[in-house]
């Protein structure tokens, strides 16, 4: 009997905007079917951030089928703020100035210039923790199994056969040194007959699918870091700033022209309800100062006259951190041989795929639409599980996703390769341009300095408080070191260790001249040491679930 | 043999944020806590697995009983995918709002079905529940069913071993712990600390979504007190917990922090006097000089009320509320200032002609004593017993229970005693619930005071809730205020107001005794004021005999261990050091002198602590972290060497009544939540200012 259990028909990993969007779709069109749906988190939604900027077009593909009138629910109305119907794109120069260029924004719209497609008119604003948990719950009343607190640690692959038969959980109650302790419970093995992977951004089994099934990506996987600070603020600054206005800005204080500091990326300010307005800052991950926080931008950005008239006198009431994948079209992982986005019956969605779409920069209408892909694949195909992920990538295709993709595949390299100035006007021409050879994230660092740096550290211990962070303090450090002689003969002398510092949750520390993962409990799973690590040096392993952030309305 | 595990669920009070409080009121709005099974619960189901495991009887059956709205089916599918085999869901509209002792009643009741119904009668079973809940942390429920079960009670076990074919148990008494094996079972054991928690198996928690739970309501199990109405205790009031705002002094000279640090505690109560002085004495009706005074009642809103209504009646001329007609009702409801209706007016002026105090008698402390001392929450007690009793014009009594305790009766007497209710009995020797209980409940039933205090310790804490279910009486737990109030619109004069914490200090709360003939509470040792003792005070010893037999014991102590190298967080200064101190000797040296030289000097415990870096950083052993991860300590005085003052630590430190940093890094956080602060190396700091205190005189 109990046996029965552990063998389901399509496991789902991550239970993020794309796994439920799947498990939705699939449960709607084959009532009868398993489908599992396992996350690391406590509750869904606790370890999903983003903007966010929703697009209503690919949430009314997701929830009609669901329920014709699933607009009036009071759920929905709870996660979908508001549209947006002012669009800010400011461009910051110093600490006072501000310049709104939207108009060039609609501009390029209208002459269907790639950048254009950051108008986000008409989009909806919400948390996308809040609508993860939303999904979460129409999922399991539609009869999904979505389980909280399990993490898997590897698919079991068939290499003779080219066929996932399943995946790993991890070992649990482990001390320290490795040791099982009184409640040890040694990971389970689930036999599924198909794995959706949607993990989100550098997904821990995606990324080791990827090397077992041999998928490729064409151009390197490229990232950006993203913090963001929810503030309370007074009615007045709520009114003042307004509910249906997102505001994007570019310049200061990672970028400005000749003098520098030159980095991609830039602020957001969102509404979220109830008086409260997310600030955020993106930095990607090919930024070169060694001593660069992204948390230092995130502060300058806040004491900027424009964003401070807001949030003055505010209280932070939640905080977070997460990377997202800005590769684009060409990073997207493939079977060499078939192109398939996956292989054989192991499916890759959202952010795991890395399907954001960086002229809109967002990638959330995306992962809803990998979800329904990969459910309409399935959807009477189980009995040839082996062709599941060409049908998916077909769906992607013709369902538009690809296009979708396709249309800024050259947005973010054309940015990385000639910088800000260049790459900018340079990427208006899209998808004419050829595909650029650039490096790995990790391979961007310099002996240079940032020149904004505060003068007082950021206070990273509220800032992992604000996102309710916690792990079992006992358990083996999911942080490994690759090698430590690097940390210390090279990495320490020559970039003074910038894990130290870029780590938003303060992570790491030097530890009587080793810097090492001395609180891997503050972890906010955003993995951007594992990618940018000087030295390539670092590799971040699930820790036990039920541990990680807390995001309510991230 | 078969287990049955108590879970409940609670609000998760480890996660509250900000945004869970009103911003205006600054109540917990607990809709926005999230509901999780209650720790100690969960430490409880691993402990009954440990239990299982190590008798090495797999067969027995794990029943898994909450009582709770539907919604509390969760932490039943919570031990189901653990460890339970079989859940039950006590759930009735009637079984709401229920106090410890409405709680207790149904779920004793649910544990006899079961025990009939799933376990074939048998009674060769163990309840396991966690020690108490954290919304509640009254401790008062397992304590209370074992008193309706009539069965050996197990409080605050922290561990199990296999002996000589039995389960023994260790378990926290004051100033150390006991290895004990229940005489009789069934047997309730609560959990006090168990840390291996267990993980949910991904089969066996798809098979929990599955299984069909047991459900019964109030009916099915024939509970005899149930609800808002079974209970005997009632909420008067619920607020927030005064903020301690800190001063942020920056000290210059080590001479000055030397002084600061001395006279800290002495400032303190001082502090607290004036806070009393300012706080009423209570005054019985017949003694107050104005008849419509009404400074006494319980709530702020009633005193508003009260002072409108005295003034109202006098501008119109009346003395005697029963002359109020339905005219004069009237013309007072017109009036602007008046907020009340018709009815709380009518229920006033009946509570203006009300002066006989509700409840008669003495007011009693329970004494408790180890090694021939009586302890000093007993004191505590004794000195707050004192003010109740002027205040009601009655005597004050101990109850002293033990073997050879006659000598202490002296100084019962010279810390505030009238009389002291001696029983002297061999079987008495060591504590054990339920002989305890028995005198204690004897000793009640013939003198019949109106109010009993106990020590809020691992032996009052057992002893009240159990002694209080065998009379009848409601019990309110870990009070941190107790005052005499009229409660007249309820028709009451001069009832005990106890007030407490609740949901892990977030809130605070004022609960009144109801349909009870006297009213019980246990006080947090370290609240309440010792009187100064007073040798020349004289008593009397009345010496009760009541009829033991060594039957009537409930556990076999093994071994009683004081503790040795146990951490003493309760201690009245903690010295912490954190990375600042820069390595392991320097930690050591530099906590150890400075918490020597405070025990020397001000002859008070003092306990040494650290923050998570410094054990990190392997300065020390984890026991002594101290912090949110750590244990939350909240001593009189607590001195940090070296800590930057990362929240999390900072959360943990908030009940310290004055905290004292010194740091090297002029921006240290802790510099921005402390009361005093000294910017220098504390390598060069500590040993001078040790001296200095050393010196001073």
């Amino acid at each position: 009997m109990t046996n029965e259990y552990n063998k389901v028909s399509v496991l789902i990993v991550g239970a993020g905007p794309a796994g439920l969007s799947a498990a939705i779709t699939l449960k709607t069109k084959s009532p009868e079917l398993d489908i599992v749906v396992i996350d690391k988190a406590t509750d869904p939604g606790n370890h999903n951030l983003s903007g966010a900027v929703l697009e209503p077009a690919a949430l009314a593909r997701l929830m009609d089928p669901v329920d014709p009138d699933w607009k009036e629910s009071d759920d929905a109305k709870n996660v979908l703020v508001s549209t947006i119907d002012k669009d800010d794109v400011l461009f910051l120069l110093g600490k006072k100035f501000s310049f709104n260029i939207h108009f060039a924004i609609s501009m390029a719209k209208k002459l269907g210039l790639g950048f254009g497609q950051m108008a986000h008119g008409g989009d909806y604003i919400c948390s996308i923790s809040k609508l993860t948990a939303w999904l979460a719950k129409t999922a399991a009343s539609l009869g999904v199994e979505v389980l909280r607190g399990f993490a898997a640690e590897e698919i079991l692959w068939d290499k003779n056969e080219h066929i996932a038969t399943g995946v790993k959980l991890i070992d649990q109650g482990l001390d320290k040194e490795g040791n099982k302790e009184e409640n040890y419970l040694a990971g389970e093995t689930i036999e599924a007959k198909t794995i959706l992977l949607a993990e989100g951004c550098d997904g821990l089994l995606a990324e080791k699918f990827i090397k077992q099934a041999g998928l490729q990506r064409q151009g390197e996987q490229l990232y950006s870091i993203g913090v963001k600070e929810l503030f309370r603020v007074s009615d007045e600054q709520y009114k003042k700033f307004t509910e249906s206005r997102v505001v994007h800005a570019m310049g200061y204080p990672i970028w400005t022209p000749v003098l520098g500091p030159g980095m991609f990326g830039g602020g957001i300010m969102y509404p979220m309800g109830d008086n409260h307005i997310a600030v955020g800052m993106i930095v990607g991950l090919d930024f070169k100062y060694h001593d660069f926080n992204p948390q230092d931008a995130l502060t300058r950005f806040k004491e900027h006259k424009f964003v401070k008239q807001y949030i003055d006198g505010g209280a932070v009431t939640e905080a977070g951190a997460k990377m997202i994948p800005e590769g684009g079209f060409y990073a997207i992982p493939r079977c060499p041989e078939t192109q398939t986005v996956g292989r054989s019956n192991v499916m890759i969605l959202g952010d795991s795929a890395g399907l954001v779409n960086m002229c809109k920069i967002k990638g959330l209408h995306n992962a809803i639409d990998s979800g329904i892909a990969a459910a309409n694949a399935i959807n009477g195909n189980l009995d040839a599980p082996k062709g599941l992920a060409r049908l998916y990538t077909k769906h992607l295709e013709e369902d538009g996703v690809m296009k979708d993709m396709e249309s800024a595949k050259n947005f973010r390299q054309t940015v990385a390769r000639f910088g800000n100035l260049i790459g900018m006007p340079l990427s208006v021409l899209g998808g004419l341009l050829p595909k650029f050879k650039i490096e790995p994230d990790y391979e961007v660092m310099t002996k240079a300095s940032y020149k904004l740096k505060l003068d007082t550290k950021f206070d990273k211990d509220a800032f992992t408080a604000a996102a309710a962070t916690e792990h079992r303090e006992e358990e083996p450090c999911h942080l490994l070191i690759g090698d430590e002689t690097i940390c210390t003969q090279q990495c320490l002398g020559k970039f003074d260790a910038p894990c130290i510092t870029f780590c938003p949750a303060g992570v790491y520390e030097d530890i009587q001249g080793t810097p090492k993962p001395a609180n891997p409990s503050n972890c906010l799973h955003c993995k951007t040491c594992q990618r940018k690590c000087p030295y390539d040096n670092i590799r971040w392993t699930v820790p036990e679930p039920n541990g990680g952030p807390r995001y309510k309305t991230m | 043999m078969n287990y049955i595990v108590l879970v409940k669920q609670v609000p998760d009070v480890s996660q509250i944020t900000d945004n869970a409080f009103d911003p205006k009121t600054g109540n917990l709005i607990r809709t926005r806590l999230a509901s999780v099974i209650n720790e100690l619960d969960a430490q409880g189901l691993a402990f009954a697995r440990q239990m299982k495991i190590l008798s090495g009887d797999t067969e027995g059956k794990v029943v898994a009983l909450t009582m709770g709205p539907p919604m509390a089916a969760e932490v039943l599918r919570y031990s189901l995918s653990r460890f339970a085999d079989t859940a039950v869901l006590l759930t009735d509209r009637a079984l709401g709002g229920a106090d410890t002792w409405a709680t207790a009643n149904p779920l004793a009741h649910a544990v006899r079905k079961i025990q009939d119904e799933l376990f074939g009668g048998s009674d060769d079973y163990y309840i396991v529940s966690g020690m108490q809940s954290v919304d509640g942390d009254t401790a008062q429920v397992p304590a209370q069913m074992a008193e309706e079960l009539d069965i050996p009670c197990v409080p605050y076990a922290t561990d199990v071993e296999f002996k000589d074919g039995q389960l023994q148990f260790t378990r926290i008494i004051t100033g150390g712990c006991q290895i004990v094996e229940p005489l009789h079972k069934p047997a309730i054991i609560t959990v006090a600390k168990y840390e291996h928690t267990l993980y949910a198996s991904f089969v066996q928690t798809r098979q929990a979504n599955q299984m069909e739970l047991i459900q019964w309501n109030a009916d099915d199990v024939q509970a005899t007190a149930v609800g808002v109405k079974g209970s005997k205790t009632r909420v008067i009031r619920v607020f927030p917990p005064e903020k301690t705002s800190r001063k942020c002094q920056h000290v210059e000279s080590v001479e000055e922090l030397a002084k600061i640090i001395l006279e800290s505690q002495g400032k303190d109560e001082q502090a607290e006097a004036s806070e009393d002085g300012q706080a009423m004495g209570y005054v019985l009706p017949q003694n107050r000089q104005d008849a419509f005074d009404r400074h006494y009642e319980g709530t702020i809103k009633e005193v508003e009320d009260f002072k409108v209504l005295a003034a109202k009646l006098k501008e119109l001329n009346i003395a005697d509320p029963s002359g109020v007609d339905d005219a004069a009702k009237e013309k007072i409801l017109a009036d602007d200032a008046v907020t009340f209706h018709k009815k709380a007016l009518e229920d006033m002026l009946e509570g203006l002609k009300q002066s006989t105090p509700e409840y008669s008698g003495e007011v009693w402390v329970m004494a408790e004593h180890a090694e021939d001392e009586v302890n000093s929450a007993t004191f505590e007690l004794l000195g707050k017993a004192r003010e109740l009793a002027d205040s009601l014009s009655v005597h004050v009594g101990v109850v002293l229970a033990g073997y050879n305790v006659g000598p202490m009766t002296d100084g019962l007497i010279a810390g505030g005693a009238d009389k002291v209710y001696l029983i002297d009995d061999p079987i008495l020797k060591d504590f054990d619930p339920h002989t305890y209980r028995k005198v204690v409940s004897d000793v009640f039933e013939k003198y019949q005071p109106q109010i009993i205090l106990y020590g809020a310790t691992p032996q009052g804490r057992v002893l009240a809730p159990m002694v209080s279910y065998r009379v009848g009486c409601g019990l309110t737990a870990d009070c941190t205020g107790l005052d005499i109030r009229d409660s007249s619109r309820k028709g009451q004069i001069a009832v005990l107001m106890q007030t407490r914490p609740a949901l892990g200090g977030n809130v605070m709360a004022t609960i009144c005794t109801k349909d009870s003939s006297c009213q019980m509470a246990t006080a947090r040792p370290g609240v309440m004021k010792r009187m100064e003792p007073d040798s020349k005070r004289t008593g009397q010893v009345i010496e009760c005999s009541v009829e033991l037999s060594a039957d009537e014991l409930s556990l076999k102590i093994h071994r009683t261990e004081k503790a040795h190298g146990q951490v003493n967080f309760d201690a009245d200064a903690i010295v912490s050091g954190g990375r600042g101190l820069q390595s392991r000797e320097g930690f050591h040296q530099m906590v150890s002198e400075l918490c020597g030289v405070l025990s020397d000097k001000l002859d008070i415990s003092v306990e040494q602590g650290a923050s998570r870096t410094a054990v990190e950083q392997g300065y020390t052993e984890r026991v002594y972290q101290v912090g949110q991860t750590g244990t939350a300590v909240g001593p009189d005085l607590y001195i940090a060497l070296g800590i930057s003052g990362a929240i999390q630590h900072m959360i943990g430190v908030a009940n310290s009544k004055t905290i004292v940093a010194i740091n090297l890094d002029h921006h240290a956080p802790i510099f921005k939540q402390c009361d005093y602060y000294l910017i220098g190396n504390a390598e060069q700091v500590v040993p001078e200012l040790a001296k200095a205190i050393r010196n001073a005189k």
